[in-house]
């Protein structure tokens, strides 16, 4: 169980830039690891092929003991749908949505909209949103926004929240309410989390720091 | 995928609505410019079916060729024979060889509705010093008013009462009009080197057409004295059933006697070349239009691609694959395609029941509100509904493909 990569190498462009190289780890479920290093190192890189949204070069990659390259499209999809999450940078709320809507958008494809709405009412107010189930994303503040990115990212129950510089783009007190959020999901829910960040000291919250130096584990591993 | 499809539609409102005009001016132009041109066709051919025989059959005229003759003179030398003063003239005969047989033949044929023996023959119509050559039709009035439209024509007197009494004659509108000849007058006739013979006008007749109201109407046995040819009929008009089949049964009819026998589309040919012209016009200028529709849905739909990467990238995170995305772009093109053809067959019909409003041809019986004949045919409104969504269909299959190609790490990684 657990996500699983052994011999990860990741080369782009033409001429081939090599982002990733030789990498091997293992992240147990319920953790919580950080990736950290210099920007440039390749941490989102990694994250995101550990995510099944970008593809290894070489290597082999399992989540919850499934080999991610051997799934059929549809497969991976679904996969992704019902056991994974995903907090970026930026919040990526749909403009024309509601905050209810943008959180309730990924239960459409499984078509469990009314199932779902009031654990997205209560994730919300837990985010204290509770006044802004029905305001478009323009009409929140930085910090709001990501949360109801995290919202988003948490409705469907996630075995695994992929977290990208969630605290990037916020100002230190909202930085600390979502590090908050993501901790509590990891201890409450049992979810694994895995995180993008270089800043230090949310880093020291995981319990696991990875460091990546030039595409190659330096530590943690 | 549809509910963020309308979504994206009502965010951008003034583009989606000038891409739903495209659509919607590009429907309504098939529907009225269709309804106005397969009216217009429709009262052609409801014109031609009706105001002259659908089949005419007519004593067959052919001329004499150099060598036609050359057999029966020369049997023996027939092929090395050279004229002088080659034979020349008309070969043939000026009436219907066997009418009886005609008569029998029509009336057993269970195609035919009617048919009326006719006497044709051009003739000099005079009225103290004024001469005016017209055509003179023989005919039993009961059985031509079964094979044309005639009766419906009329404007004074009865088409019937030219056979009450001897010599009667009902004229064209122009004739009459040339002559200046008015109802009771007695007028002249005279056929070839025959002696006048006086007709009395009782009637007249305004089809519209100059040509046809150039012509006279008599009874069939007057005419045959005037023209000195008893019991001769030189035309045999036919009205059928069915008049589509008319051409077939007009060639039918030619191989089995010597008459020429002609139907009306046959004798029209040249209008239905027009029509032909007409319908390709149609089709060009309907195609502008909604080829013109479909470059804006591309170029609309294209910028919404680039604009929704983000939205896209974080779609295909969720979980969503590439056949939702593609959906949820052409759905779009869909909702316009739907609702701006379904606009436009409305509108179209409306101003279609506008056009026919509208006063077009001159005044006359058969045509009495004398409008614009507008076709509502439900075949156009089905055309024109699959031409306006095929052709928004097409211009967003493409930008939606490509937004189904977008992976969502290269969106990510460029942020957006």
């Amino acid at each position: 169980m657990g996500i699983f990569a052994s011999h990860i190498g990741k080369a782009i462009g033409h001429p081939s830039t090599r982002v990733l190289t030789e990498i091997n780890l293992k992240i147990e479920d319920g953790e919580f690891v950080a990736l950290t290093g210099r920007s440039g190192s390749g941490k989102s890189t990694l994250l995101y092929i550990l995510s099944s949204l970008d593809m290894p070069t070489e290597g082999k990659i399992e989540i919850s003991d499934r080999d991610i390259q051997s799934m059929e499209s549809e497969e991976l999809h679904q996969f992704r749908n019902l056991k994974m999450g995903f907090v970026f940078q930026f919040h990526y709320l749909i403009s024309e949505l509601t905050s209810l809507q943008n959180v309730l958008l990924p239960t459409l494809k499984s078509k469990r909209e009314e199932e779902k709405r009031p654990y997205a009412k209560f994730l919300l107010e837990q985010f204290g949103l509770k006044e802004k189930f029905h305001r478009y994303p323009r009409q929140l503040s930085g910090g709001e926004q990501q949360r109801v990115a995290i919202a988003r990212a948490l409705i469907m129950d996630p075995q695994y929240l992929f977290a990208d510089e969630p605290t990037g783009s916020l100002d230190t007190v909202n930085s600390e309410v979502v590090m908050g959020i993501i901790r509590d999901v990891n201890k409450k829910n049992k979810t694994t989390v895995l995180m993008v960040t270089h800043d230090p000291d949310f880093a020291n919250q995981a319990e696991r720091q990875i460091r990546l130096k030039d595409g190659k584990l330096e530590s943690g591993f | 995928m549809i509910f963020l499809a309308i979504r994206y539609l009502l965010e951008r409102k003034r583009q989606t609505l000038l891409t739903l005009l495209g659509v919607f001016f590009g429907t309504m132009a098939y529907v009225s410019v269709s309804g106005f041109f397969l009216g217009f066709q429709k009262f052609m051919v409801e014109q031609l079916v009706n105001n002259a025989a659908q089949i005419h059959i007519q004593a067959r005229q052919d001329y004499l060729e150099t060598h036609q003759l050359d057999e029966s003179f020369f049997p023996h030398l027939f092929k090395h024979v050279f004229w002088v003063t080659p034979p020349s003239g008309v070969l043939g005969y000026i009436e219907i060889q066997n009418p009886q047989s005609w008569y029998e033949r029509l009336r057993a044929d269970p195609r035919v509705e009617a048919f009326s023996p006719l006497m044709m023959a051009p003739a000099l119509f005079t009225l103290s010093k004024i001469s005016v050559s017209a055509n003179l039709i023989g005919c039993n009035p009961v059985q031509q008013a079964k094979v044309t439209s005639i009766t419906d024509y009329m404007v004074e007197g009865k088409f019937s009462d030219i056979a009450t009494g001897g010599n009667r004659l009902i004229l064209g509108d122009e004739l009459m009009k040339r002559l200046g000849a008015g109802i009771n007058q007695t007028v002249l006739v005279s056929v070839g080197t025959n002696v006048a013979v006086p007709f009395k006008v009782i009637g007249r007749f305004l089809t519209g057409n100059r040509g046809a109201d150039l012509q006279a109407y008599g009874a069939i046995n007057d005419v045959q004295l005037v023209n000195r040819t008893p019991n001769v009929v030189n035309e045999i008009g036919v009205r059928l059933k069915d008049y589509t089949q008319a051409a077939a049964i007009a060639s039918n009819w030619s191989k089995i006697a010597p008459e020429r026998t002609e139907s009306w589309d046959q004798l029209n040919a040249n209008i239905f070349s027009v029509f032909r012209i007409q319908t390709t016009l149609r089709f060009a200028m309907i195609m502008t239009v909604l080829i013109v529709a479909g470059f804006g849905m591309y170029n609309v739909l294209s910028m919404t691609v680039n604009q929704k990467r983000q939205d896209i990238a974080i779609l295909h995170s969720m979980g969503y694959d590439t056949f939702d995305i593609v959906m949820l772009f052409f759905s779009q093109g869909l909702i316009i395609g739907i609702c701006g053809s379904f606009f436009g067959l409305i509108a179209g019909y409306f101003f279609c029941l506008y056009l026919q409003t509208i006063p077009f041809t001159s005044l006359t019986q058969s045509n009495p509100g004398g409008h614009l004949h507008i076709s509502l045919s439900l075949s156009i409104y089905i055309q024109a509904a699959l031409l306006g969504n095929f052709s928004v269909s097409i211009a967003s299959v493409l930008p939606a493909r490509s937004a189904g190609k977008l992976t969502p790490i290269e969106i990510i990684r460029t942020g957006g």
